[in-house]
């Protein structure tokens, strides 16, 4: 005992130095103004003509853009020294290879500028869609974390949820949701515009329009939106979507009718998630709250800690409430029994491969990574690994004070909750900033996985309500306080002038903004996703019979085995020793 | 209390956002945006997660 109490005196210690460390860090940071360090769109983005010689033109006169250009000084290489080969890569990419419209005519002043234009938006669009396919794999990642936190009977049907919600949630989005969340946010500048996306559907009330859903873009085709940008768009849309539905599939593992969960995808995929994410991202009301209510830029949320993890989070919440805890999960007294998953390794694993899957989701968010402040993905990314190295610190030193020894599945968990609670402020504040939001998930999903277990008695297997839910609120929450009002994304963000600046650097307001934001989220996203999901309760059952829930889902639920040759434990006999 | 509960979460909710056109000062409407964020949470947390507890598998 007195060995652990001075262990524990230790680990205080280092973590006291830890805050104090981070603490004079943020102390130092200056606080930045953001009329002087944000210099107006116009000055950030010079325009190409005036950026660009026009020797042949007359003083006083504008570039001639249609006449010949004189090439020979660019001095292309011959067709010749081509075939030669190229070993050091300085004769690759010159003049020649920029396209003039009319070959007689020769290349123009014109056919350069157009060239620029498109390269800007083609690098916007590789990266859109590399960052979109990073987010994408995170699916196996929360497939892996979340079959190695369950038991080993029901492993077959927690990897088919995770796989087949990727199916669901795609045709839902295609059919229906990106139309509502996106349809009505054009101009999306950093992708081309996609301008068809212009319609949105906004009722008045309170002497102001609010802005409720999208009306273009059904099936990718309605509206004029069978467009490129448009298409690069929806991709990046849908992955963050069905980020959101795969987090509801962890905490009602083990017990989830495989119907039911059907539906329920699919009707989040088409209705909940959207219409959330179009009040947010795609000129709804809460984005307009800067404009039209002077609170900040209105409701700021970067990549969506609020948007698709306190979406997928409060969900979880909502159909684990009804569909009730695991048998065994929970003696006749209240008290709750641990049910370890069955593969740690899975889960760590799991948990690398979505840290690596958040360098998608959070730089990616710039939709750019050319003109319009883009370049701040070097920062949004440091940020993003500093966040969820701190969290995993954060948690591992709460677990090893509290119960003397680091657990591997809350230390994956602290990771995971760094990770999402600086996706909403990834993009708006420093790296002390970033470290402190880390910290304080790493410790805040600890607590919240101990209330949500012992208070509420409400059962979650991965511990996906604390990651997701509470540190998705709390980064949305982050924003208010911490958005440094450095960043600068073509001048404005949300229609409003400026920088993102949270309370700590001179912006009360933004943190009511934030706060508005949450209390929709709890009070409206939980809301309706726990009646819907109380419909598909009636209709089709949320819960699987007593007798398939303690064979393990597997055989009766999808008619295999994940592992056919384990020798799995009796379940009468595990629940007999919880008793 | 199940419909109790709910109807609390979405009280919760509308109280800040009605309470933005009700007044112009910051820090009544943080005042409304704490209350409404407090009624959603007992609604959620106490009345409705409350309701669900008394029909519990584990106390059948």
């Amino acid at each position: 005992m007195t060995f652990l109490r001075k262990q524990n005196l230790c680990l205080w210690i280092v973590t006291a130095v830890l805050l104090i460390g981070a603490l004079a860090g943020y102390a130092q940071t200056p606080a930045a103004a953001p009329a002087q360090t944000t210099p107006p769109p116009a000055q950030a983005t010079p325009a190409p003509a005036q950026a660009a010689p026009a020797p042949a033109a007359p003083a006083g006169a504008g570039p001639a853009m249609d006449m010949p250009l004189d090439v020979k000084a660019a001095q292309a290489p011959s067709t010749d020294e081509l075939a030669k080969g190229d070993p050091g890569g300085v004769k690759t990419g010159t003049v020649s290879d920029v396209v003039a419209a009319d070959t007689k005519k020769g290349l123009t002043l014109a056919d350069v500028v157009n060239q620029a234009g498109q390269n800007r938006i083609a690098i916007n669009f590789v990266w859109t869609l590399i960052t979109g396919f990073l987010v994408m794999f995170m699916q196996a990642g929360f497939a892996i974390v979340e079959t190695g936190l369950t038991r080993a009977k029901s492993a077959n049907h927690t990897m088919m949820m995770n796989f087949m919600v990727y199916g669901f949630g795609l045709f839902a989005f295609w059919v229906c949701g990106f139309a509502l969340q996106m349809g009505g946010g054009a101009p999306y500048s950093t992708l081309g515009g996609a301008n068809s996306l212009n319609s949105e559907f906004a009722v008045p009330a309170l002497g102001k329009m609010w802005g409720l859903f999208g009306t273009h873009g059904f099936f990718l085709t309605q509206g004029g939106t069978y467009d490129v940008g448009v298409m690069v768009m929806f991709l990046f849309q849908m992955v963050f979507m069905d980020t959101a539905l795969t987090i509801v599939t962890g905490a009602c593992a083990e017990r989830w009718k495989y119907i039911a969960f059907a539906v329920s995808s699919v009707f989040m995929g088409a209705i909940t998630y959207p219409i959330f994410a179009n009040w947010a991202w795609g000129g709804g009301w809460l984005s307009q709250l800067g404009a039209n209510f002077s609170l900040g830029k209105g409701y700021c949320d970067f990549a969506g800690s609020g948007v698709v993890h306190a979406v997928g989070g409060l969900t979880a919440l909502a159909v684990s409430m009804i569909i009730g805890p695991r048998i065994g999960k929970y003696n006749r007294d209240g008290r709750p029994n641990a049910i370890p998953g069955h593969d740690i390794v899975l889960v760590l694993t799991g948990c690398f491969i979505l840290a690596f899957g958040w360098f998608g989701f959070n730089p990616g968010s710039t939709l750019a990574a050319s003109g319009n402040g883009a370049l701040r993905i070097g920062s949004i990314a440091v940020n993003t690994m500093l966040a969820g190295c701190t969290g995993s610190f954060g948690s591992v030193l709460y677990m090893w004070i509290r119960y003397g020894k680091p657990d591997a599945s809350m230390a994956g968990n602290g990771l995971l909750a760094g990770l999402v609670a600086i996706t909403a402020p990834s993009g708006f504040v420093s790296t002390v900033g970033a470290a402190i939001i880390g910290i304080i998930a790493g410790v805040l999903v600890c607590l919240s996985v101990e209330f949500i277990d012992r208070r509420l008695k409400v059962d979650d297997p991965v511990g996906a309500i604390s990651v997701h839910g509470t540190c998705g609120l709390w980064g949305v929450l982050s924003v208010g306080l911490l958005a440094d009002g450095t960043s600068n994304y073509g001048g404005s963000w949300n229609g409003v002038a400026g920088s993102v600046t949270g309370l700590f650097y001179g912006d009360a307001s933004q943190l009511l903004a934030q706060l508005i934001g949450i209390g929709t989220l709890v009070g409206f996203v939980f809301s309706l996703s726990f009646v819907a999901n109380s419909i598909i309760h009636l209709i089709v059952g949320q819960r699987v019979p007593a007798k398939d829930e303690l064979a393990g889902l597997d055989i009766p639920e999808m008619g295999a085995l994940c592992y056919p040759e384990f020798v799995l434990k009796e379940e009468e006999a595990m629940a007999a020793a919880g008793d | 209390m199940k419909f109790v509960g709910i109807l609390l979460a979405l009280a919760g909710w509308l109280l800040p956002v009605i309470g933005l056109t009700l007044t112009q000062s910051l820090g009544a409407r943080f005042v409304l945006s704490g209350m409404g964020l407090a009624v959603s949470l007992v609604g959620i947390l106490v009345v409705l997660n409350g309701a669900h507890l008394k029909e519990a598998i584990w106390k059948r």
